[in-house]
């Protein structure tokens, strides 16, 4: 024993702090690339040579990769035939208690389920993809959303297990890169891994906020990218960029050449992921992302000198019936702040529009051309974005959805992580209020199932289903079935309404319709179950927003709100001068919802 | 009755909220550098500017980079952009365009000054001249920063692109550009800093953020035909921004320097153009006497340089006075042996 530690003694060098502190370094850095390996796969399509990469992004089987990785929609898709219900199903079928009816109807009916379930939606379909992980094992790939616009694509793993999870990776946060930071890139370049172990490049951050126009006929607009010096070549395309902490931080798909054709020369670019998280409602829902756009062109101008000196972004281009020459935007007009953000270049313009989805309500500060060298007084516009047309949105005709199946799954998803309904108890009594533009004052009070509506001197009540009553200036008198429906869909989709117990069990069974911002806040839009056109919509589980048909004003309204803020939209028109007032649980009155 | 003022106050907080804007999913504003590498670049980015000559040719690009080298505004640029008078600008690290008056180049390093007019800039310009003192000392291995605008990638106030690798040698031979021999005096830095269009004219920097070249085009090696990214030492810069930002007409000290003679006579076939450089014969009492030199050797290397053929021998012989002890690096059948000679001066 202690000729051992004597030897040890004797054997073990002094260790340099230098070297301690670099072998700890790389320590760090080979665990947390073992750790990313495991969620980098492979995608490969049958029907095209070569392939790309992609990461898991969620443990239930969603994988990113590029757009130009899933190669062509195939034009004749038909759902497979339907499969013999599980053992299991049937089983139950036989033993339940009524017994009686007819095995093959049950049979036809859970087929005909099936079907509904797993069809997708949409005009053009893409074949499965094979997708490899480094577990060895090459899964079927469903593609849901594609988003050409800027060369997104999300797919969907098939288990091979029931309630199978994959090792996946989060997201970081992508404007938090500095130049000089080091980051890596893993994927599969050439195809060089038969096994799909994933091939690590290592460098640093180059450049942030790139703007890369159109390339190709597709025009796959890179709005916002991460210029990266590590090795990125063919093959590595869909695969994820790290930070150091190992989270994703872009989508490499795109490279820089120089003379000696199409390899690395240092000058790769990742799709950014703060930008990619804009767009994952839609992409995850199955839809086909939607750009933003303003419809104008900008260019950067410096010219003059002393007083005359014209330093700015100026509008050079633009539609007659674009979305800003409707706000009141004008040819030559400067552009100054972009939601509250200095505009210093056009390319920077292009790149604050472009990260935004269709639909997305910004604010734009300008400075109208009013004669020759002659501008007037900065004045604020609220533009709703158009929508980008690239040369790929034929593929988008008949608003792809991925079937109830994926939808519902993807919904699942977005529970809050290690929340349990049961873990969030709390009243379920809610009180929330808004001010129309009018000056009218909207309350609404939930408790359980009763609900109560002021609008300006007008109370609606209902106190279970079926009953309620009205007050006004003339006195209390029963519900219309049109008010009653209002104040239905108003209890149903208004997550602002909600306790968080009823949240998750809506959030269990959902179906993910997209995605949208509002105010700067990534929200999913979900469906609320049995309600037809009511839309619910949250960031994690904040409610941020609700859409339904309202049936007494009969138009669709929805809602976008923060605290402090709100936005209505009414048949896609903003009605300025909204405000919500307050939307925090409280315990309702009792004798607020007793009939006078 | 408690309602109605609580009302109120809600009001009160509301009215500010509503002009505020619409919110931001994404943000310009930059967090503090962590880390060396990032830090260096913050620091050195300001000195950095985008350089736009006239016009492109079919291989001349239109685009490069520069670096402040005064406070009155001299820029220093490789001269390889179609630099014309009235037709070149300077972009300046805030997105500021500025005309750019075009002075004397220095056709043997193959670079060019610029100058601004300092009084139409908004803020005060950073030169990295004069360089430090420890420009010089950069060695093999050590980690560098390369900055440039690289394809033209930023423009206005966007910033150029940064690269990171080591310095991997230095070289003056067997370098090309597209068909042309590179004719260089002194030593190239080469590195895997990666280095593209538009990145010449930059900067390569120690992660101390200590200036020590001035990013060449892509050049070419002559016998393995890989490309390399290769940088003019600053320290070579010297003379001529002395001369031309100072107005110092710099003299170099011109010591009389005895050639150098080693006693070797080579084997050289008449009619090859570079026989290797195999030993023909030793002058007795010679250094390479004395060093045990034997016909038949072959010389492979003098101290750092590479010996690949007699007029190479003669070339690296030249950096040499008599005086100096250098390491020589021979191969005898399949044996590779060095040792030490002192220089002497060639007896009469």
């Amino acid at each position: 024993m202690l000729l051992a530690a004597a030897l040890a003694v004797v054997f073990v060098p002094q260790q340099d702090p230098d070297l301690a502190a670099v072998l700890a370094s790389e320590a760090r850095r080979t665990a947390v690339m073992a750790e990313c390996a495991a969620a980098v796969c492979s995608v490969m399509a049958m029907d095209q040579p070569g392939g790309g990469s992609g990461v898991v992004f969620d443990a239930n089987g969603f994988v990113l990769t590029n757009y130009h990785v899933i190669g062509e929609p195939d034009e004749d898709y038909e759902l497979p035939p339907a499969p013999e219900p599980p053992a299991d199903v049937l089983e139950q079928w036989r033993a339940r208690p009524d017994g009686g009816g007819e095995e093959a109807a049950f049979i036809a009916k859970w087929q005909q389920q099936w079907r509904e379930d797993n069809q997708p939606q949409g005009a053009a379909h893409y074949r499965h993809k094979k997708v490899g992980l480094p577990d060895g094992q090459l899964y079927e790939g469903v593609v849901l959303g594609i988003d050409p616009g800027s060369d997104l694509a999300v797919l969907r793993l098939l288990p091979k297990h029931e309630g199978q999870q994959w090792p996946c990776r989060g997201f970081g946060d992508s404007d938090q890169l500095l130049v000089g930071e080091t980051v890596f890139a893993m994927g599969n370049p050439f195809l060089l891994a038969t096994d799909f172990t994933p091939t690590v490049t290592f460098g640093i951050v180059s450049g942030t906020h790139r703007y890369q126009a159109g390339q190709g006929n597709r025009m796959l607009v890179y709005p916002d990218c991460i210029q990266v010096d590590a090795p990125v070549n063919p093959g590595n395309s869909g695969g994820p960029l790290f930070n150091e902490q190992g989270e994703i931080v872009g989508i490499n798909g795109r490279i820089s050449i120089g003379d000696r054709g199409r390899v690395n020369v240092g000058v790769g670019f990742a799709i950014a992921s703060n930008q990619i998280q804009n767009f994952l409602g839609d992409l995850m829902a199955g839809r086909h992302a939607e750009h933003g756009t303003l419809d104008l062109s900008a260019w950067f101008m410096n010219s003059g000198a002393g007083a005359a000196r014209k330093r700015g972004v100026f509008v050079q281009q633009m539609f007659k019936d674009s979305v800003a020459a409707a706000a009141g935007i004008g040819l030559g007009d400067e552009i100054i702040r972009f939601n509250d953000i200095e505009v210093r270049s056009a390319n920077q313009l292009a790149t604050l529009v472009g990260v935004l989805p269709a639909g997305t309500f910004v604010s734009l500060w300008h400075r109208p051309l009013q004669g020759e060298g002659v501008f007037g007084d900065e004045r604020r516009v609220v533009v709703r974005l158009a929508k980008l047309d690239t040369g790929s949105s034929r593929d988008g005709a008949g608003g792809r959805l991925a079937s109830r199946i994926n939808r519902r799954l993807a919904a699942r998803c977005l529970l809050p992580a290690g929340q349990q309904p049961d873990d969030l108890a709390s009243p379920d009594t809610a009180q929330w209020s808004r001010i129309g533009p009018d000056g009218v004052r909207i309350t609404s009070i939930t408790d359980g199932i009763h609900m109560r509506l002021e609008i300006g001197d007008v109370v609606l009540v209902r106190t279970g289903t079926g009953t309620g009553h009205a007050q006004d200036a003339d006195g209390v008198r029963d519900l219309t079935p049109d008010e009653h429906e209002r104040l239905r869909r108003e209890q149903a989709c208004n997550p602002l309404l909600w306790s968080p117990r009823i949240l998750m069990e809506r959030l269990a069974q959902a179906e993910l319709l997209g995605g949208a911002m509002v105010f700067g806040h990534r929200a999913f839009r979900l469906a609320v179950p049995g309600e037809g056109e009511c839309e619910t919509w949250l960031d994690g589980a904040t409610g941020v927003g609700f859409a339904f048909r309202d049936p007494v004003r009969r138009a669709r309204v929805e809602c976008q709100v923060l605290p402090g803020r709100m936005l209505v939209v009414v048949d896609g028109k903003f009605e300025p001068g909204w405000s919500s007032v307050d939307h925090r649980f409280r315990p309702a009155d009792e004798a607020l919802f007793r009939r006078p | 009755m408690m309602r109605a003022p609580f009302a109120v106050l809600l009001l009160a907080m509301m009215l500010p909220a509503q002009t505020a804007d619409f919110g931001k999913a994404y943000s310009f504003d930059e967090r503090k550098p962590r880390t060396r590498v990032e830090a260096t670049i913050d620091r050195v980015l300001p000195s950095i500017v985008k350089v736009y000559g006239a016009s492109g040719l079919a291989t001349i690009n239109a685009y490069a980079t520069g670096i402040i080298v005064s406070e009155r505004g001299h820029i220093l640029t490789l001269d390889q952009i179609m630099v014309q008078k009235d037709r070149t600008r300077v972009v300046l690290y805030d997105g500021s365009v500025h005309d750019a008056l075009v002075l004397p180049d220095e056709p043997k390093l193959g670079v060019r000054l610029l100058k601004i007019d300092p009084a139409e800039v908004e803020s005060k310009l950073q030169p990295l001249w004069p360089p430090a003192a420890e420009a010089a000392a950069f060695r093999n291995g050590q980690f560098v920063v390369s900055i440039g605008n690289a394809f033209r990638l930023a423009e206005f106030s966007e910033k150029v692109s940064a690269t990171f690798g080591v310095v991997v040698g230095r070289a003056n031979t067997a370098l090309r550009y597209r068909m042309a021999d590179v004719k260089y005096d002194g030593d190239l830095i080469l590195t895997d800093a990666c280095n593209n269009p538009g990145h010449y004219g930059g900067g390569l920097f120690t992660l101390d953020g200590t200036w020590i070249g001035l990013n060449m085009r892509l050049l070419d090696s002559k016998e393995t035909n890989t490309m390399l990214s290769a940088a003019i030492p600053t320290r070579d810069l010297l003379p001529y921004l002395d001369e031309h930002v100072l107005g110092k007409r710099h003299r170099e000290e011109v010591v009389p320097k005895t050639p150098a003679w080693t006693g070797v006579v080579l084997f050289e076939q008449a009619g090859r153009q570079s026989p290797p450089a195999y030993v023909e014969r030793v002058r007795p009492g010679s250094p390479a006497a004395r060093l045990g030199l034997r016909p038949d050797d072959l010389l492979v290397r003098l101290d750092d340089y590479s010996v690949r053929s007699c007029v190479e021998f003669r070339e690296v012989l030249a950096r040499f006075a008599a005086g100096d002890k250098v390491k020589v690096t021979w191969k005898r059948g399949t044996r590779v042996l060095d040792g030490e000679m002192v220089l002497v001066e060639e007896p009469r």
